[in-house]
């Protein structure tokens, strides 16, 4: 008997138990993959076409997706990839893998059903495909892991980390230029499934963990290769203005989510009025901008606009920080939320009846010029290297250059004297203080530096925006910021990033969130804090306070940071 | 008079305020928990009095209605309290004090919604997405009284009424039952109270509940007062009444009233001395100062001693 046929014999007769699994796992993906090349609709309107054989339609290619992870799994199980074995836990990526992939059929038969009327208008191919999922799953179930050690002990040679962080932004940079251009719903949801699967597969695999070790060993690759990917962006959307509005929303909303990560996911103050913060730089924008409603004749050129903004939030953000040294918890939450009520009133009654002219009241202030740096006009279009940049790619990079800033402020305050003062009271102030922390300066410079940065963010928001009212600031938005803050992980940057593109493209994306999006995130709020309250991306020690009686994960913390400190 | 017109008014606001004031409190004094979504149980029971209306007395006036709808509401909204309570705070007792608030802030979100998109879906009922007219009811709705030159509505009658009533009830409640001494031990120390052989789930449930009534009977007079309700009116109206808890002192159920009254009295006199339109920006800076200063209140002895 050879080597081969040995290893696929099943073990009634004499082989060994793992290999079933694999040998079903691999017979499931050859399913995935045959279906995936027939037909899998009578109609050709949905989904794209998918009435083709031999010539896979844009979904039936998602679902190859899932095959192509599903053999790298097989390989590393037996194969040239072994040397990874002792470190990747396969049963449990196969297993997720497996699951992704059926729910992504099922969504697929649903779409088919809904659309074209009925699940006889599903073909063959897609029943096969399904039985595939199906056989992964079990195969997957029935699987061992042959695990012996963490992951996070893998060490590859210098250049090949360095070569997974590049791969791994590029896959990031295409991914997210893909699904901007998509404009069915129906696909869209199926392509997010697809995206959720893939990293569902890699976190259960400990994969995540991984690159944040070869992330923090590469520091200045990593930050280079991402800013270089995120500056590609616009010269992959051939000129689109809408997409590059969606994008610079999120840029907006991430870097302001940012700033009041510095001060929930380090400082651990809850504060719910903090849109009153990009509120308070938009307003001074505005006012000091050349439009017609301005109300300062003060026409300053726009980086010391910019500062003003900043600096005008940082006096809001002490002022609300001041109660810090009397209340704190839950108290402070609801004086901040009180706080950006009162901002929020002030805006609406600061129209020349109630109060001074400052606002316009209700109105706002409209009709704010475009930005113009030099000779530099934010408003037209340029073409670069051939593609065009219209109006909302140029606010792009000028936000890109904002929110990098700001990044690498909450990187090197998290890693300074200020940002472990911020942890200690975090998780303990009374001992915080024993230890010679000076807990209220420490929380007050959390309220001012989160501010100033939603401020800068703010000063920008209002050209573009090119108007600024009361209303885009009320309480809803400040329960928003915080909801991408607890989605993505607080007190990480990749979170906030994750958790506020989720947050904003979904509803640009798809006309059913749109409608239902406050509803879902009322709900998703619920049950993040329910399930999962150290968010999507966490660290590991925020995760430690939450699971505070879980022993292997406060060992696993323990090595990580030696692992990260070595 | 216009000065006792406006003392007229603010008790009038006041006892509104007190009425929802008192499930903050009486929640706070035996969990340590700000149930920030108090305000849309509020909501919640102005609906459920809307919907007895339109299921069983839709096109009448009487006056039967009201006792009738008033079970309607309190049924609605102790439904939704209990709910809450079981479904989204107690899995996070002995969470970190951000957990729960955050959920909180979640549920308010998500209730105001699904009355917002889903109660007009609902046969017979209207759409909720906008302001719905809220029955006129004998008795209590109509020409207003004129005692001695004061203008006296018929439903701030019905609000203040209703005050009293629940406030006697529940001083007797608290003070004369095996439960509300229940609620008394597990507020004072839940530990010892649990080994004394009191279910401490229970009573938080009963804490929630009863908050959850007077917020019904609330709503109800809100409709009354307004003659219209909209899925939005929990959120300033909870603020409002948060902040005279606050100002009784949390924990304090006698409290909750004297600091509902004398809210409502500020916010009156507060807008006939000036204008209208700050009036609730005096609320909130009441709000902060009471929290920054004197974060026990008025009537509280509990000391605050909150990380």
């Amino acid at each position: 008997m050879s080597a081969l046929t040995r290893r696929l014999t099943l073990p009634l007769a004499g082989g060994r138990y793992d290999d079933k699994s694999l040998v079903i796992a691999l017979a499931g993906l050859v399913l995935m993959t045959v279906g995936a090349f027939l037909s899998w609709c009578y109609n050709p309107n949905v989904l794209g076409n998918l009435t083709l054989t031999g010539n896979p339609g844009a979904v039936q290619i998602y679902l190859l997706g899932f095959v192509v992870v599903g053999i790298v799994l097989a390989l590393i199980s037996r194969g040239p990839l072994g040397r990874l074995k002792p470190y990747v836990n396969v049963v449990h990526g196969m297993l997720a893998l497996g699951l992704w992939s059926l729910a992504f059929m099922v969504l697929v038969l649903a779409v088919i059903a809904v659309q074209a009327g009925g699940l006889v208008n599903a073909d063959p191919g897609a029943w096969i495909s399904l039985t595939g999922t199906i056989v992964v799953v079990g195969a997957a179930a029935l699987g061992q892991t042959e695990k012996t050690q963490d992951m996070i002990q893998l060490r590859l040679a210098g250049w090949a980390e360095i070569l997974v962080i590049v791969v791994g932004l590029a896959i990031v940079l295409f991914a997210a230029a893909y699904a901007l251009g998509l404009n069915d719903a129906a696909t869209f949801v199926l392509f997010l499934v697809l995206v959720a699967g893939l990293a569902t597969a890699f976190a259960r695999m400990e994969f995540f963990t991984w690159l944040g070790i070869i992330a923090a060993h590469h520091r200045t690759e990593l930050l280079l290769a991402s800013f270089l990917a995120a500056f590609a962006f616009p010269f992959t959307q051939s000129g689109s203005n809408a997409n590059m509005s969606i994008a610079t929303q999120v840029i907006i909303f991430a870097a302001t989510a940012m700033g009041l990560n510095i001060v929930v996911g380090l400082a651990g103050l809850l504060d719910l009025g903090y849109i009153a913060f990009l509120g308070a730089g938009a307003y001074t924008g505005a006012i000091l901008s050349h439009s017609a409603f301005a109300t300062i004749d003060w026409k300053p050129p726009f980086l010391v606009v910019m500062l003003c903004g900043g600096l005008i939030s940082a006096v809001f953000g002490l002022i609300i920080g001041s109660p810090t040294l009397r209340v704190s918890g839950d108290y402070l939450a609801i004086v901040t939320l009180a706080f950006g009520e009162i901002f929020r009133f002030a805006m609406f009654n600061l129209d020349g009846n109630n109060g001074p002219n400052l606002t316009h009241g209700p109105n706002g202030i409209p009709a704010i010029p475009e930005l113009q740096l030099g000779s530099f006009d934010f408003g037209a279009s340029h073409t670069i290297f051939g593609v065009v940049i219209p109006r909302f790619a140029n606010y792009y990079f000028l936000l890109l250059v904002l929110i990098g800033f700001i990044i690498l402020v909450f990187s090197r305050l998290n890693a300074s004297r200020i940002g472990r003062g911020w942890i200690a009271i975090r998780e303990d102030e009374k001992a915080a203080e024993a230890m010679g922390v000076n807990t209220f300066g420490l929380k007050v410079f959390a309220f001012a530096g989160g501010a100033f940065l939603a401020g800068l963010a703010g000063t920008i928001k209002a050209h573009h925006d090119v108007s600024v009212t009361p209303d885009q600031y009320q309480f809803l938005e400040s329960a928003f910021l915080l909801a991408a803050v607890v989605l993505g992980g607080m007190g990480t940057v990749g979170g906030v990033l994750v958790g506020a593109v989720i947050l904003k493209l979904l509803p640009e994306k798809l006309r059913f969130f749109s409608e239902f999006r406050l509803l879902l995130f009322g709900l998703l709020l619920v049950l993040m804090m329910r399930y999962r309250p150290e968010g999507l991306v966490a660290n590991r020690r925020r995760q430690l306070e939450f699971h505070e009686d879980d022993e292997e994960l406060a060992d696993d913390v323990e090595s990580i940071h030696i692992e990260k400190v070595s | 008079m216009d000065i006792l017109q406006q003392l007229v008014n603010g008790l009038t606001l006041g006892s509104l305020y007190a009425l929802i004031a008192v499930g903050y409190t009486v929640v706070y004094g035996i969990v340590q928990l700000i149930n920030f979504a108090h305000g849309e149980v509020f909501m919640i029971g102005a609906f459920g009095a809307l919907s007895t209306y339109f299921v069983l007395f839709k096109d009448t006036t009487t006056v039967w209605a009201l006792p009738v709808m008033i079970i309607g509401a309190v049924a609605a909204s102790v439904f939704t309290a209990v709910l809450m309570e079981r479904a989204a705070y107690r899995p996070l007792r002995g969470a970190p004090r951000l957990a729960p608030l955050i959920t909180a802030i979640g549920i308010s979100v998500f209730l105001q919604e699904l009355v917002r998109l889903f109660y007009g879906y609902i046969p017979g009922f209207p759409d909720a997405k906008s302001r719905i007219p809220f029955p006129r009811i004998d008795v209590v709705t109509g020409p207003a009284f004129d005692v001695g030159g004061l203008t006296i509505q018929r439903p701030a009658i019905f609000t203040v009424a209703s005050l009293a009533l629940c406030g006697v009830f529940l001083w007797y409640f608290i003070n004369r039952t095996k439960q509300g001494r229940a609620m008394q031990a597990v507020s004072q120390d839940p530990d010892t109270a649990r080994l004394m052989g009191i279910d401490v789930d229970r009573v938080i449930v009963i804490a929630f509940a009863l908050g959850a009534a007077l917020a019904a009977v609330a709503g109800i007079a809100q409709g009354l007062q307004n003659s219209n309700i909209d899925f939005r009116m929990g959120f300033m109206a909870g603020l409002k009444a948060f902040t005279a808890a606050v100002l009784g002192g949390i924990g304090n159920v006698a409290g909750a009233i004297v600091g509902g009254l004398t809210l409502g009295v500020v916010e009156a006199l507060a807008s006939q001395l000036g204008s209208t339109t700050w009036k609730d920006v005096w609320a909130f800076v009441l709000l902060i100062l009471v929290l920054v200063f004197r974060p026990q209140g008025i009537m509280g002895a509990r000391v605050v001693d909150r990380a």
